[in-house]
């Protein structure tokens, strides 16, 4: 493979490493404000039983969730069998344990008057905040997303340790160091420079645009 | 008493170190303009949640239209979608266009079609004078502006009663008079409104009846002439007074 073959080659794991992320990131937001409404809404005990989850959650490197998921409970649950489903929903259950923060703040942020003027209508709790609270809520939570959006995507690369059968990005570099190693071993070899742009590539703009996005239309609303 | 659309009796509220109200009993007739005056502290803002039924009283009962709010089986939801709150602080939805603000109730609680709830939200906005403005989100709009548009969301509904909660406090003195102009507008059309303010020579020009409340309790009512002539409470005395020595309205 010349060097622009090894490129496209590269190149063709971006679709597979963007599922898996968005996959996630999206996992993070079904679980994330579900968690952040039952902590902040479900009384004494489910606020310990949230807040304990997501602390385990935070703290266990997500390569260890992502074996446990494919090598351990996958062994008797056939669909985790499957690597990107194993890196998919360690990622995103991860990430709602991070979400269910960045949206605690955020709800915050919106102040319990939105949700007292949105009742004052006759809105039920659930309409209130459907309609209400969560519409601004995904303003000002939109920079912490951005981030978040952009760590998934990083950390998305640990799938790398399932074993090859997930062709993202990080494994086909892996493909093409055995390959270039087989034959010249003793070069040095660059071929992680691309891979890492390629990741900054997929990562900064969306986080960038995202955070600007969110200040313009937070000045603009006066949120 | 003609028709009585709202009702608190011997309402309690009881905070943990503070009792916000003490036994206020009250009632506000179909088509009547009613202020509630008094000193900061002296439960009104309370009082006005208590009849929307955004805070439960802690003893006594509150009715709208006859029905008790306050029993356990009552749908407060439904009910607090006939009940216009009109907030000190304003409170429009920043996210959505004056426009917006007015339609949303009217599209999710009365379920209207969305041509529908359009047009009533404009008529609504044309009502407080704001129909040139319908494009602009909160943030755009000057303190009157928005506190209209506050009125318009909830004349919108159609509401048996609005309640107004010092509409015009947190506003400049030189944005009071378009709001209060509103509210004229409205009182002229015989809509029935319960209106806590210090703007006197807003309640001397609309009030049927004045209530003068101090340390949650109500001390003392009566027509804005009785007020102004011969209040017959030191209290309330002593309170108007004051109101005009501090320069907060032109009795
Ligand atoms: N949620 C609350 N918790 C505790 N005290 C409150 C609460 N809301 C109001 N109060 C107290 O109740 C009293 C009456 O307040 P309020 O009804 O706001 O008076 P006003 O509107 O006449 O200024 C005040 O002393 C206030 O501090
Ligand atoms: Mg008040």
């Amino acid at each position: 493979m010349n060097a622009l073959e090894q490129l496209i080659f590269l190149l063709e794991g971006v679709q597979i490493t963007l599922s898996v992320s968005v996959f996630a990131f999206l996992l993070g937001i079904a679980t994330g404000i579900p968690m952040m409404l039952l902590r902040a809404f479900g009384g004494k005990l489910w606020e310990l039983i949230v807040e304990g989850y997501e602390k385990v959650l935070r703290g266990v490197p997500i390569v260890i969730l992502m074996l446990l998921f494919y090598f351990g409970i996958g062994v008797r649950v056939p669909f985790l069998r499957d690597p990107f489903v194993s890196a998919a929903l360690a990622l995103g259950i991860r990430s709602g344990a991070y979400q269910s923060q960045i949206f605690k703040g955020a709800m915050r942020g919106v102040g319990e008057d939105q949700m007292t003027a949105a009742r004052a209508l006759g809105m039920s709790k659930l309409k209130a905040f459907r309609h209400v609270v969560l519409p601004q809520m995904f303003i000002i939570a939109s920079a912490g997303l951005g981030s978040e959006y952009a760590l998934i995507v990083k950390d998305s690369a640990y799938a790398f340790f399932l074993g090859g059968g997930l062709l993202d990005v990080i494994t086909r570099a892996d493909i093409l160091r055995a390959y270039a190693l087989t034959e010249h071993w003793e070069y040095p070899y660059f071929a992680y420079i691309p891979t890492a742009l390629i990741y900054i590539a997929l990562t900064f703009p969306l986080a960038t645009y995202l955070d600007r996005w969110g200040s313009r239309r937070k000045k603009k609303l006066g949120i | 008493m003609p028709d009585v659309v709202a009702e608190a009796e011997n309402v309690w509220m009881e905070y943990k170190d503070i009792i916000a109200l003490r036994d206020v009993s009250l009632q506000v007739g179909e088509g009547k303009i009613k202020v509630l005056f008094g000193p900061s502290g002296s439960g009104k803002s309370t009082l006005l949640r208590c009849l929307a039924m955004l805070t439960k009283p802690t003893r006594g009962k509150v009715f709208l239209r006859g029905e008790e709010l306050t029993s356990p089986e009552a749908d407060i939801d439904k009910a607090r979608a006939k009940i216009g709150f009109v907030f000190q602080n304003i409170l429009l939805f920043h996210h959505l266009r004056a426009l917006g603000n007015v339609t949303l109730g009217l599209r999710r609680v009365l379920g209207l079609p969305k041509q529908e709830a359009r047009e009533k939200a404009m008529k609504a906005l044309r009502e407080v004078r704001m129909e040139r403005w319908v494009d602009h989100y909160p943030a755009e709009l000057s303190g009157g502006q928005q506190q209209r548009v506050g009125i318009a969301r909830a004349l919108a509904m159609e509401p048996e009663i609005i309640l107004f909660d010092e509409p015009t406090s947190s506003l400049d003195p030189e944005l009071k008079g378009e709001v209060l102009d509103a509210m004229k507008d409205l009182a002229k059309k015989g809509r029935t409104m319960l209106i806590a303010t210090h703007e006197m020579h807003f309640a001397r020009e609309a009030a049927d009846e004045m209530i003068f409340q101090d340390e949650g309790r109500i001390i003392e009512r009566g027509t804005p002439k009785h007020f102004f002539t011969n209040p017959s409470t030191d209290r309330a005395r002593r309170f108007l007074a004051r109101l005009v020595r501090e320069g907060q309205s032109n009795v």
